[in-house]
């Protein structure tokens, strides 16, 4: 019997009170308890990034978390970026660049801009490649991506 | 795949987490930042009774500065020290360490305790300590000991820490006025990979030049963290010329003790050894 306990968690603004068990990863609550599935689940070694989420606005890999630690923090994913009846401008501007394809990376990566962009409105190229490090793509060569993420500190600064 | 069942505590104290340890000995694991423990788990290379959680002890997240004295928490992030004004006033060098290991949200999840207390030798962090010449803080049924890092690591994967004691903090002396410093991570694949070396140097001339002390921190070129300590001796109490500091970095080279695997052979860490530890003393000594 694998111990449960008890956890309150605060999900794209949304509380819930659950009962998790112990050995459960964040993943695992967000996309088999909660259904919410726009997170991806990559490598689970923590080096592909498919699976970044925001934990108290600090992006972190939901595979390499347990969800117990995550008792009464706020978790933002994909599915919290949007905004009532739109698109959230990252999102909207990884379309107009063309830096999705397969889209499995997509999550992850607008996850790790947000953040970004929070920390540092006005990035140069370096920087947003830096941030996107860990946020492995295999379909387009990041240049969408980069040009998606400057495309909305330009937008934010015009 | 799912992880193995096991047991969680979260201790709030650092006396409640020794508390736990002394209870479940090895058949316990700690958990602090679990990068290293979430794998170690999930690919059943450990099957724990127990895991102790030390995210919930406040005494282990804090970074305090005094005028002999940094300390750091053993669960503070990595991001935590690159952004930290207090270790970039005294030793920008371990913002600079801890700024390069993985990716950021890896940095927003490791601990410096972690890195530490993994004892792997491609830690980025730990030469960097090495050369800032850190003592690690462990706490225990007993008490405190105090025990200098090169003294810490024991060999793979293995260090002093006793099976009832606990990492609490990295004590980093506040180096003297004119203390130059250098960190340097080189992987010949993508930058957020495992270094294929990394050099932390940390040296004081004196007025004539004469190189007063030094200390040379290496990473990913033996099994454990190391000083070279031979280097260091070639080089203190001398001014250094461009001869000189290629000798240096031979003896660093000759003193490392690598090994081969799928990112570079043994000798091409060697080579690259000696290419570092050059550029980098050229860098702050010519």
């Amino acid at each position: 019997m694998i111990p449960q306990e008890k956890m309150a968690v605060t999900i794209n603004g949304e509380s819930h009170e659950l009962d998790v068990s112990v050995n459960k990863t964040l993943i695992d609550l967000i996309k088999d308890d909660l259904g919410l599935v726009g997170t991806k689940d990559g490598c689970r070694q923590g080096v592909c990034g498919a699976c970044t989420v925001l934990v108290d606005g600090v992006p972190i890999r939901s595979c390499l978390e347990l969800a117990i630690r995550c008792n009464g923090k706020q978790i933002t994913t994909v599915e919290g970026l949007r905004e009532v009846d739109s698109l959230h401008p990252l999102q909207q501007a990884f379309i107009d660049a063309g830096a999705v394809q397969c889209g499995y990376c997509t999550p992850g990566m607008l996850m790790m801009a947000t953040a970004f962009l929070k920390e540092n409105p006005n990035p140069t190229e370096e920087e947003v490649r830096e941030a996107l490090i860990g946020n492995i793509c295999r379909c387009t060569g990041y240049t969408g991506s980069v040009r998606a993420v400057l495309a909305v500190a330009e937008g934010a600064a015009t | 795949m799912s992880l193995p069942s096991f047991d969680y505590r979260a201790p709030e104290t650092v006396e409640k987490a020794i508390a736990l340890r002394q209870e479940y000995g090895d058949d316990a694991l700690l958990m602090a930042g679990g990068l290293v423990v979430m794998i170690l788990l999930r690919e059943r290379l450990v099957q724990p009774r127990t895991i102790i959680n030390l995210s919930e002890i406040s005494a282990l997240r804090r970074i305090d500065l005094s005028k002999k004295t940094l300390r750091i928490g053993a669960a503070v992030t990595h991001s935590e020290i690159t952004n930290s004004e207090q270790v970039r006033s005294v030793a920008p060098m371990l913002c600079e360490a801890c700024g390069r290991v993985g990716s950021p949200a890896i940095r927003n999840m490791g601990t410096l305790g972690g890195s530490i207390c993994h004892g792997d030798g491609a830690s980025d962090p730990a030469p960097a300590l090495l050369a800032l010449d850190a003592d690690a803080m462990v706490s225990g049924p007993s008490g405190q000991r105090r025990i200098p890092l090169k003294n810490f690591f024991r060999g793979v994967f293995s260090t002093e820490l006793e099976e009832d004691e606990l990492l609490t903090e990295l004590l980093v002396p506040v180096p003297a006025k004119g203390t130059q410093t250098r960190f340097m991570k080189y992987t010949s694949t993508s930058e957020e990979a495992f270094a294929t070396v990394t050099v932390a140097v940390s040296l004081l001339r004196k007025r004539s030049g004469k190189c007063a002390e030094v200390r040379i921190g290496l990473g990913s070129v033996a099994p454990i963290p190391m000083r070279a300590l031979e280097a260091e001796n070639l080089l203190r109490g001398k001014v250094a010329t461009k001869e000189l500091i290629a000798d240096v970095a031979s003896a660093a080279a000759l003193e490392a003790d690598p090994a081969s695997d799928a990112q570079a052979s043994e000798q091409y860490r060697r080579d690259m050894t000696a290419v570092w530890v050059r550029r980098v003393l050229e860098d702050m000594l010519l």
